[in-house]
Order: C-alpha cells, then sequence, then structure tokens
C-alpha cells in the first residue's frame, strides 16, 4: 500500500478530482463535500464539460468533458492526487486505465464510490492500480472522512458532516456506509470524537482490506482507538487477526459483528459481499475470532474488570447500542482522556408520539413518556408548527400521475371516488368539494353554501369587465368557449382575484390561533378579539400613510361601490348566505370576522359607516371554512385554499360569461364593441417622420 | 408460489448440455428427462447403468438422495419421474437427467472463485473430490491465485497438480481440462464454478463429473454468450415476486427484499447494514419480522412510493406493527422518502380493520420535515404511533418494536382462545 498513515489517505491538502460530476449523487455530494472542504480541483462528464458547480462560500468546482481536459485545464500544480469515481459501472475500468495511463506518479489514491462493479472488473481494477502505486478504497465504498482536518469524499455525513463528525481520537472502520454515519453519532454522545470514518465498501473484494487499514490507524498519532463494524463474507478479519496478534497490535478496539441471521438461512443481506461463502466467513466464526483475540467475553453494560485483566486488546459488544458505553468503558480502564467531557447515555428518546388508547392496553414497561428533542430539530419542529400551516408538500415528477383523478379503463375517479357513484348520488357542489380540496364535505351545509356562492358569482350585470369581455368575444365572431376564456381573461387581482387576498388576511389571522373549526360558536370572543386587532393594525396603517402622503393598503373584499350609502350597509347577495346559515343555525367564525372587522373601523375611525362585505369576500369565507379543518392538519397547502377562493368565482363567472356570449350573439351586431375612431383620443402628439 | 425464472446460478445439466461441450470440458454423456423407454434402454445398454440425478440448483444431493444409481429401464424412469418433482431446502427441481456412470482411479475437487485475501481469482484444489468441500480440511486443500490478466496456463496448472501430488501419468490431461475450465469462467463472466469431483479413468482421462457455478450479475460478458439458459422454478411468494420485478426496472434506490415468512412486525428498512441489524434485533426481541428489507440509495419519490405500495399491498392487512426504521442517512432524503411512505400508507390504510401501531426511527438529511410529514399522515390515520429521532440506536427502537409486537401478538391470541 502506498499510505503509510491515515492522513496519507485523506487530507485537508489534497486536491480531489471526480468523475462524472454532473450525476444526480456526484453532484450533490461533491457541493457538500467543496462546501465542508474546498479541497476539489474539478471534475468531468462526457459531453458536459465547459460549465462549472457553484458552491456557497467556496470556489466553484470547473467540469471538463474528461479526464485530459481537466489536467489541461488546471495549472500542474493543482494536478488531482486523489480520484473519486462516480461513473456507472461499464465505465469505471476506463475511467480508472485512464486515469492511471494520464497521471503517471500524480494520483495517490483512488476512491470508486460505483456500485454494481462486476468482481472481475474489481480484481484488474486492484492489479493495475497496485504495479502503479495507487491505493483503491471501494468499489461501492461511501466514501472517507477526515474529522480532524475536516475534508471528506463521498456522501459520509450526509449535507451536513461536522453535525455528526466531531474531530477527535476515534477511527471506524466499517462495511457498512450508513454505519459510520450512525456509529459516530453514538460515539459522540459518549463524548468520544472521530479521527477518521472509513467506509471500506461491501463487494466481495474489498481492495483495501482490513488488515492494511488497521496499520494505518496504527501509524496514526491520533487515532486512540478503532471501532469495527463487521459483517459476512470474505476472510478480511482472519487475516488482519493473525497480523494483530504476529505484530502485538497496541490500540484498541472495539468490534460489532452483524449478521448472525445469514449463517443459517441462505439469506442475501443488503451488501453485495456479505454473503456467507465458506469456512470463516459466517459471522459467528468471526465473532468467536475476534473473542479469542480479545481474551475477554463479549462486553456486557454494567460490567467491572479486575485490575490484572483489563480487556487491553478491546471489546466485542453484542449489540450495537452497547457501542458507546463498552468504548468509554475502554477508555476509562485504560486510563485515557474521552475527547469531551459530556456523557449522554443512549435510551428510547420518543421525538413525536401518539399511542392513543394503545397506551392503557400496554404494559408499563413498554408506554414511553414523551422525550426531549434535541438541539437544533426541536427548534426545527417548533418553528414548523409555529410557522407551518397547512401542508408541506414534496415536489414529483407529475406528468402521468394525479391525486385528483384516475381511470382504470373501467371507472373515471376522482380522488379514488367512482365518479359514477356520484353522479349517482350527489350534487355538482359536493363533486366541486371533493374534486378541489381532495375531500369531500365534512359537514352537510357545505354543498349548499357552495352552491349560493356559485349562483351570486354568475354575473353582476353586462357592464362588469367579465361580461364585457364575453360581449366583446360575440362582437368579434368567436365561439362561446372562446368567450368564456375571454371573461376569465378578465378576471385578475382587482376583479373577482380579491377573493385570495381576503383568504391571506383570515390565514394570517386565525393560523395557529386555536380555531379548529370555523363553524364553532365557542370562538365569537376570539374572534372579536382579532377583528379588533385587525382594525387597530389599519388604523395604524392609514395614520402613518396619512403622515407620508400615500396610499395604505386596506382590507380586501370590504366595501361595495353601490351598497356604501347607509349607517351600517350590506351587499344583498351576502345577506342571502347570511340568512341560509341563521336558518341552518350555523355559525361562521369568518363571516362574522368580516362583519366585525366592518364594525371595528367604524369604531377606530378608519371608516365613516360600517362597510359592506362584499361577495367576494363571502365566496373567500365560504370555502376557507372548508378548506380551514383539512389546513390545521396540514392535508391541504395554504396556496391551494387561497386559489380555490379565484376559481371559485372564475367557475361561476365563466358560465355567466357564456350566458352574456348567447345574448350577445343572438341580438347583437357584428362588431358593434368597436369604439368609432372619432370618439378615440389620441393622448400622444403625432411625429412626423422625415 | 412457483414462478419460472432464469438465475445467475448454473447447474450441472446446462453445463452439461451449454457449457462444456463450448469449452471443451470433457463430460459424461447425459439423456434428459423426458425422455421415451427406447433412449433410456440405449443407454443403459452403451453405459452399462447409470445415475439418475435431480436438476435442482442446491447442494447436498447425494445427501439428500435425490442422485440414484438405476440399471433396469423402469427403475430410470421411475427414479427420474420421482427426481424431476424434487424439492431440497425450499427450492424445487426443474427436471432430471441421467449420466453415465465413470469408472475412476482418482478423484480431485476444484473450484475457481475471487479470494478475499489475494484480492484475485484463485482456484482450489484437493484431492479429496467428491466430498462438501467445507468438510476437507485446510491441510488437504491447495489455493492459488491465478492473475486475472494472465489467466492459468498448462503448465502452471501442471505445476499445480504436481504440487498437489497428483499421479505423474494424468497431469497433462488434467492441466488441459483446468485450462478449459479457466477460460470458461473469465470468459462468461463467473464469480465462482466448482467441479467437483473431476473423475480420471482408468484411461486416464479426467471427466467433469458433478458442476456448480454462478455468474456475477455485474458482469454483461455472460449475457455476450447467448447462452440458452433454463428456467428454474422458485418457491417464492407473490410478494416478492412483485418486489423483484419492481426493484429490476431501475438501479436509482434499492429495493431487496428476502422473505422471513414472519408475520409480526413489517419492516421498511434503510441500509445494507441497518437492516441487518435490525432484523437481528427484531427477531431476537420476538418482533417476528415478515421480511428482511433494504430501502436505502437515495430512491426518488416515485420509487419509494412503488416500493412502499408493494410492501403494504401484500403485507399491511396483517401486520401487528409497521416498523420505519434506519440509521443516520448521509444521502438518502428523509422528507423525499418519508413523504412517499406516508402517502402510500394512506393510500393503503383502508386494507386494514383496526388501527396499525406505526414505529418510526431515522436520521439523515431534511430529518424534520420527514418525521413531520408520516406524522401528519398517522394523525390522519388516528393509528398509535412513536417517533424517534437518530439520538435512540437503531437496535433500541427495533428491540422496543419487536417487545411490542410480541406483547400485541400475545393479546391477539389471548382473544382468540375460548
Amino acid at each position: 500500500m502506498r499510505a503509510k498513515t491515515l492522513t496519507d489517505v485523506l487530507r485537508q491538502s489534497d486536491r480531489i478530482a471526480v468523475s462524472n460530476i454532473t450525476g444526480r449523487e456526484a453532484g450533490n455530494v461533491t457541493e457538500v463535500s467543496q462546501r465542508y472542504a474546498g479541497n476539489i480541483v474539478g471534475g468531468w462528464a462526457l459531453g458536459k464539460g465547459g460549465g462549472t458547480i457553484p458552491v456557497e462560500r467556496q470556489s466553484s468546482i470547473p467540469v471538463l468533458s474528461d479526464y485530459a481536459d481537466l489536467l489541461e485545464h488546471l495549472p500542474r500544480e493543482r494536478h488531482p492526487n486523489k480520484i473519486v469515481i462516480y461513473s456507472p459501472p461499464e465505465a469505471v475500468y476506463g475511467e480508472i486505465k485512464n486515469v492511471v495511463k494520464s497521471s503517471v506518479g500524480n494520483v495517490e489514491t483512488i476512491f470508486i464510490i460505483t456500485e454494481n462493479v462486476s468482481i472481475e472488473v474489481s480484481a484488474k481494477i486492484y492489479k493495475l492500480c497496485q504495479s502503479e502505486n495507487i491505493d483503491i478504497i471501494g468499489c461501492n465504498t461511501l466514501g472517507v472522512i477526515n474529522a480532524t482536518e475536516h475534508v471528506r469524499v463521498g456522501a459520509v455525513g450526509g449535507d451536513r458532516p461536522e453535525d455528526t463528525f466531531h474531530p477527535g481520537s476515534a477511527t471506524l472502520i466499517s462495511n457498512s456506509g450508513n454505519m459510520v454515519n450512525t456509529m459516530a453519532s453514538y460515539l459522540y454522545g459518549a463524548g468520544i470524537g472521530t479521527r477518521f470514518g472509513i467506509s471500506t465498501g461491501k463487494d466481495q473484494l474489498i481492495l483495501t482490506p482490513l488488515r492494511e487499514l488497521l496499520e494505518l490507524a496504527l501509524h496514526d498519532e491520533l487515532t486512540q482507538m478503532i471501532i469495527l463494524y463487521v459483517e459476512p463474507g470474505g476472510l478480511y478479519e482472519q487475516m488482519a487477526v493473525a497480523w494483530m496478534r504476529e505484530i502485538h497490535f497496541s490500540k484498541p478496539v472495539v468490534v460489532y459483528v452483524a449478521g448472525t441471521i445469514a449463517d443459517e438461512r441462505s439469506l442475501s443481506l443488503g451488501h453485495a459481499g456479505a454473503v456467507v461463502e465458506g469456512a470463516g466467513t459466517r459471522a459467528r466464526e468471526k465473532q468467536a475470532l475476534f473473542d479469542t483475540y480479545l481474551g475477554v467475553a463479549p462486553f456486557t453494560p454494567g460490567r467491572s474488570f479486575e485490575p490484572d485483566r483489563l480487556p487491553v486488546r478491546g471489546l466485542r459488544v453484542q449489540t450495537l447500542h452497547d457501542l458507546p458505553e463498552a468504548a468509554r468503558v475502554l477508555y476509562d480502564v485504560l486510563g485515557r482522556e474521552r475527547d469531551y467531557h459530556h456523557y449522554t447515555s443512549l435510551h428510547l428518546n420518543p421525538w413525536l408520539k401518539d399511542m392513543g388508547r394503545l397506551s392503557a392496553r400496554l404494559p408499563p414497561a413498554l408506554v414511553l413518556s414523551q422525550g426531549n428533542i434535541p438541539s437544533p430539530y426541536k427548534e426545527q419542529i417548533e418553528q414548523f408548527h409555529k410557522t407551518q400551516f397547512g401542508r408541506v408538500t414534496t415536489r414529483r415528477q407529475m406528468r402521468n400521475a394525479s391525486h385528483a383523478s384516475s381511470n382504470d379503463g373501467v371507472t373515471p375517479r376522482i380522488y379514488g371516488r367512482s365518479v359514477l357513484g356520484l353522479m349517482e348520488s350527489q350534487s355538482f357542489a359536493y363533486v366541486l368539494i371533493l374534486g378541489w380540496t381532495g375531500h369531500p364535505p365534512s359537514r352537510t351545509f357545505e354543498p349548499e353554501l357552495v352552491e349560493k356562492t356559485l349562483i351570486a358569482s354568475l354575473t353582476n350585470g353586462p357592464g362588469t369587465i367579465s361580461a364585457q369581455a364575453a360581449k366583446l368575444s360575440a362582437s368579434a365572431g368567436n365561439s362561446p368557449h372562446t368567450a368564456m376564456i375571454a371573461t376569465l381573461a378578465a378576471i385578475g387581482e382587482v376583479h373577482g382575484g380579491n377573493g385570495k387576498e381576503a383568504v391571506t388576511l383570515l390565514v394570517d389571522a386565525f393560523a395557529n390561533s386555536g380555531l379548529t373549526d370555523p363553524y364553532d360558536a365557542a370562538s365569537k370572543e376570539l374572534v372579536c378579539q382579532k377583528a379588533r386587532q385587525v382594525a387597530t393594525e389599519i388604523a395604524g396603517r392609514k395614520r402613518a400613510a396619512a403622515e407620508q402622503d400615500v396610499t395604505f393598503q386596506r382590507v380586501p373584499c370590504l366595501g361595495h361601490p353601490v351598497y356604501r350609502t347607509e349607517e351600517v350597509n350590506y351587499d344583498p347577495r351576502e345577506r342571502v348566505v347570511a340568512r341560509y346559515l341563521e336558518s341552518a343555525q350555523v355559525y361562521h367564525a369568518f363571516l362574522d370576522f368580516y362583519h366585525k372587522v366592518a364594525v371595528s373601523l367604524r369604531e377606530v375611525g378608519v371608516t365613516r359607516n360600517v362597510l359592506a362585505v362584499n361577495i367576494d369576500a363571502v365566496i373567500a369565507c365560504v370555502w376557507l371554512g372548508i378548506c380551514w379543518p383539512l389546513l390545521c392538519e396540514k392535508r391541504m397547502s395554504i396556496d391551494r385554499a387561497k386559489n380555490i377562493a379565484v376559481a371559485a368565482f372564475a367557475l361561476g363567472r365563466a358560465a355567466g360569461g357564456v350566458g352574456e356570449y348567447f345574448d350577445h350573439a343572438d341580438f347583437g351586431q357584428a362588431m358593434d364593441m368597436r369604439i368609432p375612431v372619432s370618439e378615440c383620443t389620441a393622448l400622444t402628439a403625432n411625429v412626423e417622420e422625415v | 408460489m412457483g414462478r419460472w425464472t432464469v438465475t445467475h446460478e448454473v447447474g450441472e445439466l446446462t453445463f452439461l448440455r451449454e457449457l462444456a461441450p463450448r469449452y471443451a470440458i470433457p463430460t459424461p454423456q447425459f439423456l434428459e428427462w423426458p425422455a421415451d423407454r427406447k433412449a433410456i434402454q440405449d443407454c443403459l445398454g452403451r453405459w452399462e447403468g447409470a445415475v439418475a440425478k435431480a436438476d435442482i440448483l442446491v447442494g447436498g444431493r447425494g445427501k439428500a438422495g435425490l442422485v440414484e444409481e438405476v440399471d433396469s429401464v423402469s427403475d430410470a424412469m421411475r427414479a427420474m419421474q420421482r427426481l424431476a418433482a424434487a424439492e431440497l431446502k425450499g427450492r424445487l427441481a426443474r427436471t432430471s437427467y441421467l449420466v453415465e456412470p465413470i469408472p475412476t482411479r482418482q478423484e480431485l475437487y476444484t473450484a475457481i472463485t475471487y479470494d478475499s485475501r489475494f484480492l484475485s481469482p484463485a482456484i482450489t484444489l484437493s484431492l479429496r473430490g467428491g466430498v462438501d468441500v467445507d468438510s476437507i480440511p485446510e491441510s488437504e486443500k491447495r489455493i492459488y491465485p491465478v492473475d486475472v490478466y494472465q489467466g492459468l496456463d498448462a503448465y502452471q496448472a501442471g505445476e499445480l497438480l504436481e504440487a498437489l501430488g497428483y499421479p505423474q501419468g494424468v497431469i497433462s490431461p488434467m492441466a488441459r481440462a483446468l485450462v478449459n475450465l479457466w477460460d470458461m469462467f473469465i470468459t462468461s463472466g463467473m464469480k465462482m464454478c466448482e467441479v467437483n469431483p473431476w473423475r480420471i479413468t482408468p484411461e486416464n482421462r479426467p471427466v467433469a463429473c458433478d458442476f456448480k457455478a454462478v455468474f456475477d450479475e455485474a458482469n454483461f460478458k455472460h449475457r455476450n454468450l447467448e447462452l440458452d439458459l433454463p428456467e428454474y422454478p422458485e418457491n417464492v411468494t407473490e410478494f416478492k415476486e412483485e418486489m423483484d420485478r419492481w426493484n429490476a426496472q431501475s438501479y436509482q434506490g434499492q429495493a431487496h427484499v428476502s422473505d422471513l415468512g414472519g408475520n409480526g412486525v413489517l419492516p421498511l428498512l434503510f441500509g445494507g447494514g441497518a437492516s441487518t441489524i435490525i432484523i437481528e434485533t427484531l427477531m431476537e426481541s420476538g418482533g417476528d419480522p415478515m421480511f428482511l428489507s433494504d430501502f436505502g440509495g437515495n430512491p426518488p419519490y416515485e420509487r419509494m412510493r412503488g416500493t412502499a405500495s408493494i410492501c403494504f399491498k401484500h403485507k399491511l392487512a396483517s401486520a401487528e406493527v409497521l416498523l420505519v426504521l434506519g440509521g443516520k442517512a448521509n444521502n438518502t432524503r428523509i422528507d423525499v422518502t418519508f413523504q412517499a411512505i406516508a402517502d402510500a400508507l394512506a393510500e393503503h390504510a383502508p386494507l386494514r380493520t383496526t388501527a396499525l401501531p406505526v414505529i418510526v426511527g431515522r436520521g439523515g438529511p431534511r430529518l424534520v420535515q420527514g418525521l413531520l410529514a408520516l406524522q401528519v399522515c398517522l394523525e390522519e390515520l388516528r393509528w398509535p404511533y412513536t417517533i424517534f429521532g437518530h439520538d435512540t440506536p437503531i437496535t433500541m427502537v427495533a428491540q422496543y418494536a419487536g417487545q411490542l409486537c410480541k406483547y400485541l401478538k400475545g393479546q391477539t391470541t389471548d382473544r382468540r382462545d375460548p
């Protein structure tokens, strides 16, 4: 092996280059590695050269189309000495031959992250690199981290390696990549930091065998203890232990051997090389091997050691959660200082729990009390609950997928419910609620409320902008669906779209306020308080605006151009909805809120009279009432709730626009919406071209 | 139960039919079942008897009575019929066949594998042929590394045989046979092949009398040979079959499962190492896991959702506890994978008539978003749940889930008892 000590495998001053750097995993991982260490000099990806990968707070990574180009691009002193291979399995051998040929003497170590490299290719890579004095970690390694020097290759530590890997004295050598991360985090709890974390890879051939890694750790001054995670398959441990005996290996090891389940049954474990393949390769044989070497029985918590029988060679743990305790005991009995003073014993610590009625049936030992969520996760969860209202969705490719509808060739469905069944038993408004919210109405009166708001949205007379658009379309000789589009195109932020603002106001006021049922009359007190709060805020805004002589943001959907002269004004369409709610004995917190805001605004002097709650507000209140429980339970996104208010108005008005179109098409004259030239005024003086 | 698939394993019959003639490896004559009386009669006449064998991809046929000497047509037909329907260690026979009995003056064990001690191919030789290789003492075996670039040549093979104390008169023909065996091994992309035993006839002719091999799935070479590999019946559940098909569709995130036959914990596990430890812990603590799973490798949403859906479709209804558990992920996005699991769970929850306790443990990128996505789903379903972060070791979480399952199963039994 070329490396003489662990730092020869990976150190801060290395110059790292990455193959297939634009791949999904390679790109993400390399960016984090660069942010963490800043020593990646470049990468290459066939046919994708010429760009760079930007990295926050670090220099961006140049991407070339092949390795030769990369060498040409970089000044000689920046030529890579470490290579990370992310190429597809069938390209790995070619890439490595190329690297070896182009970098005689420069490249010291190649890390092969790629999975599914054939065993024949692995053997060839080993032979090739051995003859060129190049070390290989892999294949199928997750990577290596040098926590002391803050540098890594591969994905060890995920997107925040510094959270798990705190500099320390334990070197972890693991057949499982995930276990490097997991064991480091357990050990840190016991006050033991990481010197090196090494994922060996667990293909059938591990190209830097355990014996060689132990030798590197032995020569590393900062490594006080070695942690081994071992799986079935291969005779690597047998060779390592024979060597350790031979040289009287001086550093303690803590070993965990997994995979006894594969000893008796023909089971394929997660890693390609974790297979029983003859004598010495079974987990129990490996456990016995270490037990004999260590000379002590496997570790059990609470065990004490006689002064003349100290576990100087180390301990084997039988369950992974005993690892930090065993490591701590070993440090103590060997008289060595742990890296950190804290010690947190591992225990069941539930972060989130609700075992409901099951708790009452369980024996006390299985009933857990709420645990303590460590920082920063506790703050993240609190922040989520405080600020997050509504569902946060994870985005995905939706080209050929839908939650909203399906068709198995027999039955079309809306959110899983048969259209045929819905046709037979439900109203249009009921199905609309299902189709827009993803859930059927939770209250029987909700479809009726939607029905009424749909009727109200149909028209507000031929002079409205949206009706004018339909008439213009008819006048131009369009077909009805074009007139419908014209109607919709004339709906905007100030005509019909105001419902979105109303929902925003309501969500801002009531999100995480404790209001979970908007039809619960017990919320009246809360509604009054919120209404006064909003009115006071508006009053403050109005005063500030007056001082600066600018306009101020008013309450959306309050006031009406026609119904505004009385001391207390009402939109008659809103009254229909209010009377229906009264007759059905339903309290509506959002409508009540709107009325109370109107009253409070007069009380605080913002308005001279009580403004009418207009139909846009009614639509917003009705639909938000339907959506509210879903938002509280984080089953619907806020964006959807806001947009539904606009869509509800648009749906009614598009139908109304078609009515206007039919009338105009039957009785109007062609082009009668045109304004004669003589009636148009030019506001720009003529400029004559010379 | 009972699909037929082409596997990467090769048994003696395929070797006799496809590989041995192609690589000029001397073998006995054979006759495949079904065969008519006349053909069997001819063989018995020419060969002076025969050996009937089951074509089954598992070792230990002799001990299990799946190899039978026959000397009459009716015995041969009865034996072949029986052996064609044999089952051993959960594997089913594809068919059966007769082979010519080979008189022997010397036997030899050979295997070519990749050896972890040399990190290269290696050939194992022993004069104790015909027995299970594990039962041959190390002192009676010789293992020699083979240069993966240069291969095994006749001179080298001869030297190895000589060092083993092989009879002088047969070294040359045996060395040629070993070179041909190596050619087959390396040019067809095998990861191991074993001839056990070679029989040396009184005329000093080596004959390969039993054979097994495994092609390396990651090596494209065997596909290029256009071998006519037969399909073998497999004893697998519909669940395993569907998951294997799904797994083969993409390299994005693995969907690896092995049926364990339990009826307790339904485990969705992440990470090759973690899944092994978790299953071991579940077994020790009474969790009776339904299968071993490894769903890591940072699967995108649609892969994870598909994987979870297959598990839930087949197993959710009969599970006692659902366990979603992995270590502290390096790479796998927890928000993406857990949202996918939550969505699949919501979709399949109607398969259950009762609430299912759910135990979760995880760490990794975007953890909080992932845990909360799953919590929202479980709240919505009104199912009992306990969610752990990465500060609780996976083995403790698995132990808790196992104990919970054991207790609930006990309760179920009590309720059913009169």
